[in-house]
């Protein structure tokens, strides 16, 4: 009996230290940087945003710190309040109920959920608070009047990266990465698929996945990024798109092996890669999360919600691709052309891949 | 309520009026109880003192209290006439005394040398000073004949070497008086007499030696003095001329003593168990019980005599099915091969083993799930597939009556139990639901003389019922008092058989460690006409 | 002779109390120095989790949670009365509601017969798991630590496998799930409704599991089957010693298989709340890995006794909840890790004390009844009932 109940302390609170290391990095961030003395300096009359984080939370270098960007900028040109909660790992949909409440209770409204992980939760809560108007990224709730799909044209922006790649590609052929494949995922694919068919009709697109659904761990895993680009450079390919997280840097490096280019994605990740592998970084596909985030925050402060379904396209600059590093420069007309053709209608851009 | 008469010094010891130790009035409570009473004891210098008393009579408290263990509420000790305070061991070292445990206290992967010095590190400067260490340990060794070499491993040493040890350990830090608690219990009679020897010399250059035993015929064979401790409190004190075992065993039960002498044979020609070419082989194969075969009949007590670890507990657990083994084992006719273990007991098979803590009890379970352990499928514990609480809280209440377990409760759990009032209770367990074998393995191992007596008692009257025993027991006189007929055990081998009514334990002894044998006719002839 | 049935023995129901408060007060005061240290005070943050603790859709909040915590560690402590370590229960757990969770939605039958189908699929699937650990002991004699743990890997990878929308599961919003359970299989809930403290409407508070009712029948099956069966006697026993098990002739290795697929079939159970209650399909979102291992750690807490266990599982559940309001409140909510992981130590370490002094006050008692003198005749009055 006592060897196992030793045994059993030990694993148990092994355990627990795991699940605190991998919320930790969110908690810090959010007592140091949140800045929660923020109320006291605003008026009175402040408008008081509420945001719940994906897993992760502020400071993953990703997803959750380009929301927690443009919450920053609204705080800083709009003078709103803000309040950020992050998500532990385990957690179920009432705990991301629970926690939509508590801000939708104290008084927060606006209230964004980064992450259509929380749809589920936010269909239930939107319900009960019909006055408080909700934002969530990457989704949408059918038939909820309050809440704002806040979306993202992400293959109109893969359109151009996709493009970008067949005008630098040597050896007409080019590949595609996705983190895991769901139809967000498939979305990046279509768009850089039909970027470089729209330059090159005849080149060659490898598409791999490195994971599928419900772990998706294949947006945090480096090895595998590696190993799959390895895989497609030696099959002919000498650049390729990585929509792959934080799986991007292993990509780059194989890259930088390889002597070949690779694509970013989200964020400018030139701005963000060790110095040794920011050559490889061509351009990035940018994914403006911080532009949504203040846009649907500045919207409140204009007196003129943005409802429905938002679409954060070209037009909007909700996405696009960088410049950084220069690589792109001599092809920069020739890409503000196809943007030009994309806002203007006369290009559409797939949304599904070709079957 | 206790006589102390006043004795001149024994002749044994040399002359001096002074005791080296003098207790007084010493009386020791625990929350709720009195363990030690008005204890009175005056041991002289150069003498062996015996104490004699019941398990839980209040000797060990007693002697916690000589040892700075514990201290007493009340009353004086005195050292060589100078009242002293002990708050922990260490003091009572300071004044000479030095205490030998039962239960010996050596690092088995240290030499001798190191053992004696742990604790005590002699020093020269900084350094270490094992050259004077080992001068000082040959020299003692020398002058009280304790034949000890400094430099062996300890985990190679015999018991009764071991043993020498740790006497030679306590001298080493200056004791002029020894405690030595149940030092016989763990030796052969070679042994203890070797042991005894030692005693003497230690006597003869003016040590003196207190020890505690409840084994009577020993204590007086060395003892000078006796005193006698009953309920906590001293009863007399009496000289070693003036008293037989069995005058000495009433002064410490406190009433008329039975014997273990089995009055008229039982023993039926009918066979309750019939084991033919046992043979339980270790990890490695080699045979640790060979080849082993015996009959044993209703109504007859076998007994099996042999040095602890020469196969008897593996013979038991084979028997039992507890281990795998070759042969043939045969209960009243039923061949029991491939017959799990609960079945032979549901078929009347009886077990008193040998190791209680491991085998025979459940520590942290209260005393009526212990009774239920072994029994758990037959009435009163069960019902069906229930446990039948009420019936087994019954049934243990009476065990506790007719065993004599004290116990305030049937709820408090078997490790609060002194070992003694455990054993009672396995043997009370194992002889309800009348068995037609048992095999009891020391079964009144650490019982006082009056429990000691009844579990005797309990045995004859089932053995005239038909009950069938196999006993192993490292008391002889047990053994032959209580056997029919004798069997000695050597590396698991039968090796010899003894008739009970003939053989000494002298005879015995020299049996089980292989220096000659008993070969009388009586038992083998009988067995031999049956195979 | 008289007093056949179990008496309420005060003290010693006072000291298996006690020590889980001990640890309860060393967990609170170490955080309380952790609060302190972060110059947060320890009052205010204590009075917010029981604040938010105690609001109606918190405590249908916790329940929901308390009653798998509850079933995961009576999973483990099945095993830990028998001496054996089910660390497998995570994997166990989930790898039944996966496969409860697509046979629940590929078959249509009337409501209680839908509902014990699906339950079935569960126990039986957390129990073949689980057995495969209990087979490799007993033949093989691999250790259970190593192969559940082996087990967990193994059956996340199936799980991940088979949910995806390739084998059984269908993705919607970028969310795969197994296909939706019909309603027949959905196990109905007790919703609370009232009004809310300062309001005036009243709205509801939420819906409490169904299935809570048989968690708690497990709990009591738990108990019976432990304390009042020869089954459960024999379990204890080998827990306890295994030498003297054998030697009342208990079959170890067939205890060992037996319990393993006891504890199986009851981790099996753990996503049956959530499943039939509020989920009604299988999609990692709501089947987080991680409750079997709560699962020890309430276990421990609650010492392996239904009623402690119980509590334990709405203790953590409480903790869990208070995250949310130490996170809104700027207050870091690590703190309630700490919590938990302090609580699980210092009741191990408080747990093995209260055994010490509860041994030592027994010897004394029994010491008393043995030694009786004759300066004091309670005491000889008392142990009369020996002789």
């Amino acid at each position: 009996m006592r060897r196992v109940t030793k045994l059993a302390a030990v694993v148990a609170t092994a355990a627990l230290s795991l699940a605190a290391c991998g919320s930790s990095s969110s908690g810090g961030g959010t007592t140091t940087e949140s800045g929660s003395p923020a109320a006291t300096t605003s008026s009175a009359a402040a408008l008081k945003v509420g945001l719940a984080y994906d897993i992760g939370g502020r400071g993953d270098k990703s997803f959750n710190d380009a929301a927690a960007a443009g919450l920053d900028k609204a705080k800083a040109e709009l003078g709103v309040e803000i309040k950020e909660l992050s998500a532990t790992q385990g957690e179920t949909d009432a705990d991301k109920e629970a926690r939509l409440t508590l801000l939708a209770q104290a008084g927060y409204n606006p209230v964004i959920a980064v992450g259509f992980l929380y749809g589920t939760a936010l269909k239930n809560v939107s319900a009960k608070f019909p006055n408080t108007q909700f934002g969530i990224i990457d989704s949408t709730v059918e038939g909820a009047t309050n809440v704002t799909g806040l979306v993202f044209a992400e293959n109109e922006g893969s359109f151009l990266v996709g493009a970008a790649a067949a005008l630098k590609s040597k050896s007409g052929n080019v590949g595609y990465i996705g983190g895991c494949l769901i139809p967000l995922l498939q979305k990046f694919e279509a768009g850089f698929t039909a970027g470089a068919k729209a330059v090159k009709p005849d080149i060659k697109v490898q598409v791999k996945y490195l994971s599928n659904p419900p772990d998706c761990k294949g947006f945090n895993d480096p090895a595998a990024g590696t190993e799959t680009a390895n895989g497609m450079y030696d099959a002919g390919a000498d650049i390729i798109f990585a929509a792959a997280g934080g799986s991007g840097t292993g990509v780059f490096q194989s890259a930088k092996a390889k002597k070949a280019l690779a694509i970013g994605v989200d964020s400018d990740q030139f701005q963000t890669a060790a110095a040794d592998l920011q050559p490889v970084i061509m351009t990035s596909m940018l994914k403006r999360v911080d532009v949504a985030v203040f846009d649907f925050i500045k919207s409140f402060k204009d007196g003129a919600p943005l409802t429905g379904v938002q679409v954060f396209d070209l037009k909007k600059d909700g996405v696009g691709y960088s410049t950084s590093g220069g690589q792109v420069d001599d092809i920069a007309t020739k890409l503000d052309e196809y943007k030009a053709k994309i806002v203007s209608g006369e290009i559409k851009v797939p949304a599904e891949p070709a079957k | 309520m206790s006589e102390h008469p006043e004795r001149s010094t024994t002749a044994a010891g040399p002359a001096t009026t002074v005791p080296a130790v003098e207790l007084n009035g010493i009386t020791k409570r625990f929350p709720g109880v009195v363990a030690n009473s008005d204890v009175t004891l005056k041991v002289a210098r150069g003498t062996v003192h015996a104490i004699v008393g019941e398990n839980g009579a209040g000797k060990s408290t007693l002697m916690k209290i000589l040892y700075g263990m514990q201290r007493p509420d009340e009353g004086t000790i005195e050292v060589d006439g100078s009242p002293v305070t002990f708050h922990t061991p260490a003091d009572a070292i300071k004044a000479g005394i030095g205490m030998v445990h039962q239960h010996f206290k050596l690092a088995d992967n240290l030499t001798v040398l190191e053992n004696v010095v742990l604790g005590s590190e002699p020093r020269r400067g900084w350094r270490l000073d094992i050259e004077g260490a080992r001068r000082k340990i040959v020299g003692i060794s020398d002058r009280y004949g304790l034949d000890v070499d400094p430099d062996p491993l300890v985990e190679d040493l015999g018991v009764g070497e071991r043993q020498r040890v740790e006497i030679l350990k306590v001298l080493y830090r200056g004791a002029r008086t020894l405690i030595l608690d149940e030092p016989t219990a763990v030796l052969v009679p070679q042994e203890v007499d070797e042991l005894f020897d030692a005693l003497q010399e230690l006597k003869a250059e003016g040590l003196t030696v207190i020890f505690i035993s409840h084994k009577l015929d020993e204590v007086l064979k060395v003892a000078d003095e006796i005193t006698v401790i009953r309920r906590g409190t001293t009863v007399r004190t009496v000289l070693p001329s003036e008293v037989t075992p069995r005058k000495l065993a009433e002064l410490m039960v406190g009433s008329e003593l039975p014997s273990p002498q089995t009055s008229e044979s039982t023993v039926t020609d009918r066979a309750a168990l019939e084991v033919k070419g046992l043979t339980v082989r270790d990890r490695e194969g080699r045979p640790v019980v060979d080849d082993v075969t015996l009959t044993i009949h209703a109504g007859e007590v076998l007994g099996i005599a042999g040095v602890e670890g020469n196969g008897q507990a593996e013979l038991v657990e084979a028997i039992m099915g507890i281990r795998p083994a070759e042969g043939s084992v045969v209960l009243e006719g039923r061949d029991l091969a491939g017959v799990p273990t609960r079945e032979r007991r549901t078929a009347g098979v009886a077990f008193v083993p040998e190791d209680r803590i491991r085998q025979g009890l459940l520590l942290e379970s209260p005393l009526w799930e212990n009774r239920m352990l072994g029994h758990q499928t037959s009435p009163p514990n069960a019902r069906g597939p229930l446990v039948n609480r009420r019936g087994a809280r019954a049934d243990t209440e009476r065990i506790v009556r007719d065993y004599d377990v004290r116990t305030p409760s049937i709820d408090v759990t078997a490790s609060a139990l002194s070992g003694g009032n455990q054993q009672k209770l396995i043997v009370g367990r194992e002889m309800s639901g009348n068995p037609r074998l048992l095999l009891a393995a020391h079964p009144t191992r650490g019982v006082d003389v009056g429990a000691q007596a009844a579990i005797w008692d309990h045995l004859r009257r089932a053995r005239a019922e038909g009950l069938a025993v196999l006993l192993i027991s490292a008391d002889l006189d047990e053994l032959i008092g209580l056997s029919d007929s004798l069997k000695v055990i050597l590396r698991g081998r039968l090796v010899a058989d003894a008739d009970p009514s003939t053989v000494t334990p002298e005879d015995l002894g020299s049996a089980m460690t292989g220096a000659g044998s008993t070969t009388d006719g009586g038992p083998a002839a009988r067995e031999g006409s049956e195979s | 002779m008289e007093r056949f049935v179990p008496r309420f023995d005060p003290r010693r129901t006072g000291l298996a109390i006690l020590a889980p408060l001990l640890a309860l007060a060393v967990a609170a005061a170490l955080s309380s120095v952790v609060l302190l240290v972060a110059d947060h005070s320890p009052l205010v943050a204590f009075q917010e989790m029981w604040n938010y603790g105690r609001k109606p859709e918190q405590v249908v909040n916790i329940l929901n949670k308390g009653s798998g915590y509850f079933l995961s560690a009576l999973a483990v402590a099945i095993g830990f009365r028998m001496n054996l370590f089910n660390i497998g229960v995570d994997g166990q757990y989930r790898i039944a509601a996966m496969f409860a969770a697509v046979a629940g939605a590929a078959v249509t039958l009337p409501g209680p017969l839908h509902i014990i189908f699906i339950v079935a699929v569960a126990v039986v699937v957390g129990a073949v798991w689980a057995g495969v650990a209990g087979l490799l002991k007993v033949y093989r004699g691999v250790s259970e630590v190593i192969s559940t743990i082996m087990l967990n890997f193994i059956g996340a990878a199936f799980v991940a496998w088979a949910v995806t929308p390739q084998v059984w599961a269908t993705l919607e919003n970028n969310v795969v799930r197994t296909p939706t359970i019909p309603e027949s299989g959905w196990f109905p809930g007790f919703s609370w409704s009232g009004v809310p403290e300062g309001g005036t409407q009243t709205v509801v508070f939420g819906e409490i599991y169904g299935f809570i009712v048989i968690s708690g029948l497990v709990g009591i099956a738990y108990w019976f089957v432990l304390s009042r069966t020869r089954f459960g006697f024999d379990l204890r026993a080998t827990g306890s010693s295994e030498p003297a098990a054998v030697a009342s002739g208990v079959d170890v290795k067939r205890m060992v298989l037996t319990s393993m697929l006891l504890s199986g079939a009851v981790a099996g159970l753990v996503g049956m709340p959530i499943l039939l209650g509020a989920a009604h399909s299988f999609g990692s979102q709501d089947f987080p890995a991680g409750i079997g291992f709560t699962g020890i750690a309430i276990a421990l807490l609650g010492r392996n006794n239904p009623v402690g266990i119980a509590f334990a599982s709405v203790l953590w559940g409480f903790l869990d909840v208070s995250n949310q309001i130490l996170d809104i409140q700027g207050i870091p909510k690590e703190i309630v890790t700490i919590m938990q992981g302090t609580v699980v130590l210092a009741v191990v370490i408080a747990y093995e004390m209260v055994r010490r002094i509860s041994v030592a006050s027994e010897q004394r008692r029994v010491l008393s009844s043995e030694r009786t003198v004759p300066t004091d005749p309670a005491v000889d009055a008392s142990s009369g009932g020996a002789k």
